[in-house]
């Protein structure tokens, strides 16, 4: 049975069934979340971990080396943080010390931005640690437990570091299967160090100064190490696969075994791609497309992956880095594989273009890879394309140009011959079956909206379906408006872990969100789809004008959560709005998520369920039958009672007034 | 030999006990004074040790294996998958209380196979280099003024681990490693019996001039 985990809380469980023996931390967004996760554990005492607050990443990650030289000893970070660590990494990966990192990837600025890229995975990616990316919840958890099996093998010997996107993946919902701690014990024994720190029997020093000789006769050894990790990563790989079920290898070829055309990626985009794959195979005129996913990103399996691309056939290799290389002719990935495929295919090797996307949080979407295939395509044709990267949404450069006044024209002087040979082709952009249903909730940090969704997350899995939930907010202050998405699947077959974008039911835990300036928080919605909203006060015929013309279909529901919840003495409407959601999405139905509920809805237990019930009961198409009065709980009048200019204009004048008559 | 007055320092450490006799501070754990035994000061008594954990496993080639008679393995299996793999295989033996704990057959990684992984350096297996001619003097200890293991404060000072303790109990005393002993001077400042009256410089005590330098006497 799944459990509904967070990215963060995936890879908390796999330290924790890893068992590390210390973990000393500074937490840094997104990946806060992995440390306070082990923090609670070990104050519950449900871990027997040295947790150490560190006063920086720096000594975090110099706590961890001491730490390994010992035992098991792992960390989660993520962005600067990263580069603060990188400093005494090469520590860990010069001393042969196997500990463990946990990587929520993020930009690293400037300007400062705290969302999702690959920026420092790429930063570390000389200092010698095993990087591995992954692309879900469970990926990372099963990225851990195998971690520590790697970086531990006598033959590697070195630290490695998991890397899962940042919010998308660090703080996405889903279902995942924890593995029992006695078979992550049979397949991780414990950590036998073989130069313990403290052995008094055999007493070592770590870190002494060497003369050119020694020292690069020991870098030979160190590399000689962290290539053996290649082959060990896979070996450990189908080991797990026969153990737990879920196997795992250097990196996951999604598609057409013969393809001629691929889009090689690093982690958690991939689940867009995986759509697009799958839509445009065996479409008339398409050659056959494939995704390569690449898990081991250090050591870089070159051989393995032009192997691969020898066997398939392939023509052409788009490549997307989610980060730079300043100054360097490809981004990291693209640049591996191309000298990969040179090295090893020489004269056959397949051509090769970079794309860079994602950037500073920048979804990768569905018509990205219908882009990049078409590109694919194109160079397979012998088409011109760039010596330097593309780039993935940025009006001024785009990869296929319908009309030149439309590009910079510094760029059009400089690529508009190659420009002129690249043409788009409709039937890559035939448009995506959507085969979910997708849920947006717009609340205000502090109501709730990401309990109930994770709650509605585990009901629904209980159900039977696959559902992902992924919260998005940013700097914000509480009461500020976010989202929480939730994406529903049929159940069995492929997962689905990428949103279309166009909503079926919209939630507004507050009709104040309807008059925001900056959110459109209509736009998307289906016109098949639904409205679901919190409000005693407005009237359907007010909520369809809001909706405007061509939503006429739109179904329209209200539920007085916030007097249902005041009745019960709760502090949040979220319960009743998740009853509500269930009436709303008849796809789930309560009577089959209440079991669930009974046992994870947050306490009081019973007054959340009979909001639940109450929510259920009173949500209504036909709007509010009479006119309720306008309840507002104590925590939204808060929220919206707030107002940065009454300090400034009012409070501040008169407490200056007051020291200078004092 | 007139030993020092020792003195219990007031510490909150719930596990350790430190006492001072003259300059020199003593750790020990708690228990010990419970039962009123006073142990030495040398550097192995001052580690408590809990050798169960911090028990180092041994990596073996395949003569050292054959060599040997190992309990808890089966050494012919050992031996036939060592020799599968060749001249860098490798037997990792953890043997925490004398039992076998773990036991796995590895291929050595290195391609040098005389740097340790990791650069890690074996304090004890380590040669000791001749630095001899970093110094511009010699340094040499009076056996006969030294209160050997009754005191080692040198021995704990010294950077290059060049002084050694030779015996035991009474009539012991510590000597200079004329290979290892740089001429820093530390164990000549750090000397217990004021320097100059134990350690010699050249064969001689030091001038007053000197001393009083050092010492402002
Ligand atoms: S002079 Fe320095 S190196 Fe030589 S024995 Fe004394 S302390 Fe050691
Ligand atoms: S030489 Fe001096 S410091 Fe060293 S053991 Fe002898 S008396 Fe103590």
């Amino acid at each position: 049975m799944a459990t509904v985990l967070s990215g963060n809380s995936a890879a908390a469980w796999g330290f924790r069934l890893s068992r590390v023996q210390c973990y000393p931390y500074y937490p840094i967004t997104p990946s806060t979340a992995c440390s306070e996760q082990i923090a609670r554990w070990v104050s519950d005492g449900a871990l027997e971990t040295v947790t150490i607050n560190a006063e920086s990443e720096h000594s975090a990650a110099s706590q961890i080396i001491a730490a390994g030289k010992s035992v098991r000893a792992g960390t989660a970070t993520s962005s600067k943080g990263l580069l603060y660590m990188i400093e005494v990494m090469e520590n860990a990966s010069g001393g042969s010390i196997p500990c463990g990192f946990f990587i929520g990837n993020r930009a690293t600025g400037a300007p400062i931005n705290i969302w999702a890229d690959n920026s420092d995975a790429y930063a570390m990616r000389d200092s010698g640690a095993i990087q591995i990316f992954t692309a879900d919840a469970q990926e990372a958890l099963d990225g851990v437990i195998q971690g520590y099996r790697i970086a531990e093998d006598l033959r590697v010997r070195l630290p490695f570091a998991v890397n899962l996107r940042g919010f998308t993946g660090t703080h996405a919902y889903e279902g995942v299967e924890i593995p029992k701690p006695e078979e992550v014990d049979r397949f991780l024994p414990g950590y036998v160090s073989t130069m313990p720190l403290f052995a008094p029997a055999k007493p070592v020093t770590y870190g002494a100064m060497l003369s050119a000789l020694p020292y690069r006769r020991h870098k030979r050894n160190q590399m000689a190490a962290l290539k053996n990790a290649v082959e060990i990563t896979q070996e450990i790989g189908r080991e797990f696969g026969e153990r737990f079920g879920r196997s795992y290898g250097l990196f996951d070829w999604i598609g057409d075994q013969k393809a001629k055309l691929v889009v090689a990626l690093l982690g958690e985009s991939a689940g867009a791609g995986e759509v697009v794959v799958r839509h445009l195979q065996g479409k008339q005129g398409i050659p056959g497309v494939a995704l390569l996913k690449i898990r081991l990103f250090s050591p870089f399996p070159a051989r393995e992956i032009s192997r691969a691309l020898a066997a398939a056939g392939t023509k052409a290799v788009v490549v997307l880095d989610e980060g730079l290389n300043h100054g360097g002719v490809f981004p990291p990935l693209a640049q591996r594989i191309a000298t990969a495929v040179q090295l090893h295919l020489g004269s056959h090797a397949p051509k090769v273009a970079s794309v860079i996307g994602g950037l500073g949080g920048s979804e990768v979407r569905q018509e990205h890879f219908q882009l990049m295939f078409n590109l694919a395509d194109n160079i397979a044709e012998g088409k011109a394309s760039r010596a330097e990267p593309y780039w993935l949404d940025i009006d001024e450069d785009p990869i296929f140009v319908e009309n030149e006044n439309q590009v910079n024209p510094k760029l059009w002087k400089k690529w508009g011959e190659v420009w002129k040979q690249q043409k788009r082709k409709e039937k890559y952009f035939s448009p995506l079956p959507q085969e979910t249903d997708e849920v947006r909730i717009y609340s205000r940090a502090g109501q709730g909206a990401i309990t109930s969704a994770v709650g509605f997350t585990g009901a629904g899995i209980l159900a039977g379906r696959q559902l992902l939930t992924v919260p998005a907010f940013g700097s914000e202050r509480r009461g500020a408006i976010i989202t929480t998405d939730t994406l529903v699947h049929g159940g069995g077959g492929q997962k689905i872990r990428s949103f279309n974008r166009t909503w079926d039911v919209m939630v507004l835990y507050d009709d104040t969100i309807l008059y925001s300036p900056e959110h459109q928080a209509l736009d998307g919605l289906k016109e098949s789809g639904a409205l679901l909203i919190n409000s005693s006060r407005l009237t359907v015929k007010k909520l369809r004008e809001q909706l405007g013309a061509g939503k006429a279909n739109v179904r329209v529901f209200t539920v007085p959560a916030a007097e249902i919840a005041e009745r019960l003495g709760l502090k949040h409407i979220n319960m009743a709005m998740l009853g509500a959601l269930h009436r709303v999405y008849e796809k789930i139905p309560l009577e089959k998520a209440l079991p669930y509920y009974e046992r994870h809805v947050p306490k009081p237990r019973d007054l959340s369920l009979e909001a639940i019930r109450l929510g259920y009961a009173e949500c209504t198409d036909q709007g509010a039958k009479k006119r309720l009065k306008e309840v507002r709980l104590p925590v939204t009048e808060e929220f919206l009672a707030w107002r940065p200019e009454d300090h400034s204009q009012i409070a501040w004048p008169s407490e200056i007034e007051e020291i200078r008559a004092g | 030999m007139a030993t020092a007055e020792e003195r219990v320092l007031d510490s909150k450490n719930r596990h350790m006990e430190f006492t001072v006799t003259g300059r020199l501070v003593t750790a020990r754990p708690r228990e010990a004074t419970d039962k009123n035994e006073v142990r030495g000061s040398r550097i192995e008594d001052r580690v408590a040790p809990s050798a169960s954990e911090l028990c180092a496993p041994e990596i073996l080639a395949i003569e050292e294996v054959a060599g040997q008679v190992i309990d808890g393995i089966d050494s012919k299996a050992i031996l036939n998958r060592m020799a599968d793999i060749g001249p860098e295989a490798r037997l990792f033996l953890y043997r925490p209380q004398g039992n076998v704990a773990r036991a796995e057959v590895f291929e050595d990684p290195r391609i040098c196979p005389e740097i340790n992984r990791g650069a890690v350096i074996e304090n004890l297996k380590e040669k000791p280099k001749d630095v001899s001619g970093w110094r511009t003097h010699d340094f040499i200890i009076d056996t006969k003024g030294c209160l050997g293991d009754e005191c080692g404060r040198c021995a704990v000072m010294c950077p290059e681990n060049a002084i050694h303790l030779m015996g035991k109990g009474k009539g012991s005393f510590h000597e200079i490693d004329p290979l290892a002993c740089k001429g820093c001077y530390i164990c000549w400042v750090e000397c217990y019996r004021t320097a100059a009256d134990c350690i010699l410089v050249d064969g001689k005590t030091f001038d007053a001039a000197m001393r009083a330098k050092h010492f402002g006497e």
